[in-house]
């Protein structure tokens, strides 16, 4: 099979002398969440950190592995046994005299594909399934280590007791293979950690090698990641997002804890809810910021309208989670976590601020809050954008054809600003034929009959994104209501009154708190606080958040060992 | 409504000093103490761009030997001020009552031939003729107090005079300061011109014009532009450096001095977080003078590459940050001082390194401002020398 394992296989993990078996293909913090092993590694102040994004954004879920240091337990796949130890922040690093010589820009290898696509989710695939059908070469790589990207989240894993891939997962592998079979070159486990003008790119593989790509055009479908949700106690172990739990259940087929408790804003905490139950995990309840759908039958209907498909597997989800009598709290958002000798209590109160609050226990707490677009790379190639105030968020300057306003550089997809698989699935066939047409390839009238098609289906899409979202309308989160202990920067531990006590002592831009403060100076490189202190700034000064508001974007995109940039085993990027 | 920002400026005013980097904070804040009114205006953030990497050097920098060779009896009429623009340094941080996280380890500018030992060994003799504490070290003096080197490193001259500080915490403290001496510090805000008017200067900026008595030019290369804009023109021939910078996740304290290399363009050094920080020259690309530099892959891989081969244990350590900061370079020297033409006219460009020079620099001219007799003969870096 594609994604990692084929056949029925443990390795040993030794977790500090603590035995964990791991099946073949999972992440190594898939093998230590079902070993109910939180904790992973410490940070300055000692506070204890575990899994949060499961997507290799914040930097959380460090370990050392075989005596290296700084490896994302999320990202790193068994194969092999393995000794496990937590990371300290700061501990000292093994001792090594191996001396290489330096090398330079020059030693690196160089590939020139025609197309690049970044991003194997469902947009780049149809991106780079319909740029090859009109004949472009097709380079597409993706950091995770099989693709399908955090839509499909294939099963990496096998066995007689692995629960078989569900129709979301059968879509996600039979487009992987329509690319394949198209012609596209699919290379797993690449992460493109640097965008340089005019197209250059550098990527790092999984096994070590660098390759700098210099296509003739890109087609950039990075996606996004899952906000935080700054309350006390954001940071404990077993809190994480419903993305990272998903991926648990998704990809490996573990569940993050026997106790679960979902809170957040959207559809997707839904599925959770349900898949979990499914995997026989105890849904400890629901928790949903929007009021009752009730509220937005205008919304429902036009949802239906849209997308009949989506809306019976919204209710399919509702049926399962009915038939798990699992609550479900409307309009009550998490106000807090606290962590128990053993477990979590989490307070769950009104979303307006205003009420009792209600506390509930569990093992896992996940948080759903919506999404961030992952829009670094077309930043930094100079791309330009808008910043939507409704959605707060910054939303790619695009034609309908995908096209930047950079020249050969084409965008789709959650890093545009968001909206779904569906839509990015549907853009992606209509940029891949256009950048594919940008390169001189000339369009057949049936495939341009199919890209015409793909539009149609993008806008319905787009309609249904929009009566989703009216039904599931929340009150945006209230920055005034955060207190000022809460932290607002995960890595480096600054309090959100720090940051207010910046902004007081007449700093005004983002770069110049983060200097005075260190807010964003961290691991996650502002993911996670960046749109939290933007927020506060324009709060503060009245002001509009605009495409410079943020953190400037610069590589690396990902941290990148000194090693790895340093080769000399720069033998290129190998397909996994 | 907050921060200077939305401050507006004042109509007239004693000093306006244009820069607000590290030097003219440092000149409106020794003004200010003499409770003299200053108006700060720097077309970015102050501290925003070039006052930003923490090495406290003191030793010629081989870089600009090779670099600028013709520059050198530049560099070493100036040398006397490194050690005790370090030393101020301290004092400055004892004067705050701040935390600068300084730390006087020494620094070591490895070699890895016997020709580059050789070059060291002439650097240092003529360094100690002008004040300096240099020694050679071998191999096994080296590993006697640096125990971090690869196997190819030979030897090293130490000087004992260098060190390094965090300026970030640097840069706060001096803003707290002047902020507190009621410095006004007017940021994204352009002078787009200076015309002499009475016995003074009219600053006219993107948020109006401003009276001054006295105007000091502490922009750093843009000196040059503004400097040639006035009338008579001054010529001060100042030029950007982008630089490239790189900064690593924590790791427990290994790399005590700040390390450079005989031959190659590196600084290493590690701050009181754990982390470090990686830069010695290598370029960043600035597309057009005044706009905002941009790194660059080439100097990241080699930069990076050349840390590792310097001190392989690092290799596994990530680099989670890199950034590109203006150095300023003019001939070698610091332009300090009275401008004779325009009388109330000052310029503050403290010379190659400079940060390690910025703090001593502003008191220097700001003496000058003040009428009293600065520490130094600042004779060799009078602003009129160019022509």
């Amino acid at each position: 099979m594609e994604c990692g394992a084929d056949r029925n296989e443990f390795f040993h993990l030794d977790f500090e002398g603590e035995a964990v078996q791991a099946r073949a293909g999972e992440t190594v913090a898939a093998a230590l969440a079902a070993h109910g092993l939180r904790a992973f590694r410490t940070t300055r102040t000692g506070a204890e950190r575990g899994l949060f994004c499961g997507m290799g954004v914040c930097q959380d879920c460090l370990v050392e592995i075989d005596g290296v240091p700084g490896r994302r337990a999320c990202m790193i796949s068994v194969d092999r046994p393995l000794t496990v130890r937590r990371q300290r922040h700061g501990q000292p690093l093994p001792a090594t005299l191996e001396q290489r010589a330096p090398v330079t820009i020059d030693d690196l290898p160089v590939e020139r594909p025609e197309l690049l696509v970044i991003g194997a989710g469902p947009g780049g695939l149809r991106a780079a399934i319909a740029a090859r059908r009109a004949g472009a070469e097709v380079l597409l790589l993706d950091e995770r280590r099989a693709p399908g990207g955090q839509y499909f989240k294939p099963v990496a894993v096998a066995g007689d007791d692995v629960p078989p891939p569900d129709a979301q997962h059968r879509e996600g592998l039979a487009l992987v293979a329509e690319a394949r079979a198209a012609g596209v070159v699919i290379r797993s486990g690449v992460t493109v950690w640097g965008a340089f003008t005019p197209l250059d790119f550098a990527a790092l593989s999984a096994a070590g090698g660098h390759v700098r790509v210099l296509p003739k055009a890109v087609i950039v479908a990075t996606g996004a990641y899952e906000k935080g949700w700054p309350v006390p106690g954001w940071t404990l172990p077993g809190v994480m997002t419903t993305g990272a739990a998903q991926t648990l259940w998704r990809t490996a087929r573990r569940l993050p804890g026997q106790r679960v408790l979902i809170a957040g804003n959207g559809p997707l905490n839904l599925q959770l809810a349900a898949e979990l139950y499914k995997g026989g995990a105890d849904v400890v309840a629901v928790v949903e910021a929007a009021r009752l759908p009730a509220f937005a039958i205008s919304g429902l209907a036009a949802m239906a309208a849209a997308s009949p498909a989506l809306v019976a597997q919204g209710l399919a989800y509702h049926w399962r989670r009915l038939a798990g009598r699992i609550p479900m709290l409307h309009d009550r958002v998490v106000g807090a976590v606290e962590a128990l000798a053993s477990g979590l209590r989490v307070m769950i109160e009104p979303a307006s601020g205003n009420g009792p609050a209600q506390a509930f226990e569990c093992d896992i707490v996940c948080f759903g809050y919506g999404f961030e677009p992952s829009n670094e790379l077309l930043r930094a190639l100079g791309c330009r954008h808008d910043h939507d105030p409704l959605q707060q968020r910054l939303v790619t300057k695009r034609d309908g054809f995908g096209r930047t306003s950079v020249a050969g550089v084409f965008a789709l997809g959650d890093c545009t600003g968001l909206g779904g698989a569906r839509v990015a699935a549907a853009d992606g066939f209509v940029a891949g034929l256009a950048a594919a047409a940008s390169l001189g390839h000339a369009i057949a009238p049936a495939l341009a009959r199919e890209g015409r098609a793909a539009a149609a289906d993008g806008e319905r899409h787009r309609r249904f994104q929009r009566a989703l979202w009216q039904v599931y309308a929340a009150p945006p989160p209230s920055m005034a209501r955060v207190a000022d202990a809460t932290l607002i920067c995960r890595c480096e531990e600054v309090s959100f009154g720090d940051a207010r006590a910046a902004i007081a002592e007449g700093h005004v831009d983002i770069g110049a708190i983060k200097r005075a403060t260190r807010i964003g100076m961290g691991t996650c490189q502002g993911r996670y606080c960046r749109p939290l202190l933007e927020a506060l700034i324009c709060q503060a000064s009245g002001t509009a958040p605009d495409e410079f508001s943020g953190f400037a974007p610069r590589p690396p995109f990902r941290p990148i060992s000194i090693r790895d940039l340093a080769g000399p085993d720069l033998a290129g990027i190998s397909g996994q | 409504m907050i921060g200077p920002e939305a401050q507006a400026l004042p109509t007239a005013i004693g000093t306006v000093v244009i820069g607000g980097g590290v030097v003219g904070a440092c000149v409106a804040g020794f003004l200010a103490d003499e409770g003299r009114d200053v108006l700060v205006v720097d077309d970015g953030r102050g501290a925003g761009s070039a006052s930003n990497a923490g090495s406290l050097h003191v030793q010629m920098q081989s870089r600009f030997m090779r670099l600028y060779p013709e520059n050198v009896p530049n560099m070493e009429l100036q040398l006397p001020l490194y050690p005790k623009a370090v030393a101020f340094w301290r004092e400055l941080a004892s004067s705050l009552n701040a935390d600068f996280d300084l730390k006087m380890t020494g620094g070591l500018m490895v070699a890895e031939s016997q020709a580059q030992l050789d070059f060291l060994g002439l650097k240092a003799k003529r360094e100690r003729r002008l004040g300096l504490d240099v020694e050679m070290l071998d191999r096994a003096g080296l590993d006697a107090i640096a125990p971090y080197f690869g196997p190819s490193i030979v030897g090293a001259e130490l000087c004992v005079n260098e060190g390094k500080l965090n300026p970030l915490l640097c840069n706060a403290a001096i803003r707290k300061w002047i902020l507190a001496r009621g410095v006004v510090l007017a940021e994204r805000v352009k002078v787009n011109a200076i015309a002499r008017s009475g016995s003074g200067f009219t600053v006219a900026t993107s948020r109006g014009s401003v009276i001054a008595g006295r105007v000091v030019l502490a922009a750093g290369s843009g000196t040059r532009e503004l400097a040639a804009g006035l009338a008579p023109a001054i010529t001060i021939p100042a030029v950007a450096e982008p630089l490239h910078m790189n900064i690593t996740e924590a790791t427990a304290p290994l790399i005590g001095h700040l390390v450079q290399h005989a031959d190659r363009m590196i600084t290493l050094k590690q701050f009181g977080t754990g982390q470090i920080v990686i830069g010695g020259g290598w370029p960043a690309r600035q597309d057009k003078p005044g706009s905002h530099p941009e790194v660059e892959l080439a100097s990241l891989i080699a930069n990076a590459s050349l840390a590792q081969h310097i001190v392989p244990s690092i290799g596994p350590l990530r680099i989670i940050r890199t950034w590109a900061g203006v150095n300023t370079s003019v001939d070698g020297m610091g332009v300090l001082g009275a401008v004779p033409a325009i009388p109330g006219l000052f310029v503050a460009i403290p010379g190659d390194a400079g940060y390690t020079l910025g703090p001593l620099s502003a008191r220097l001219v700001a003496d000058v401002i003040l009428g009293r007799k600065p520490g130094e003969d600042l004779q060799p870096f009078r602003p009129e020398r160019f022509g």
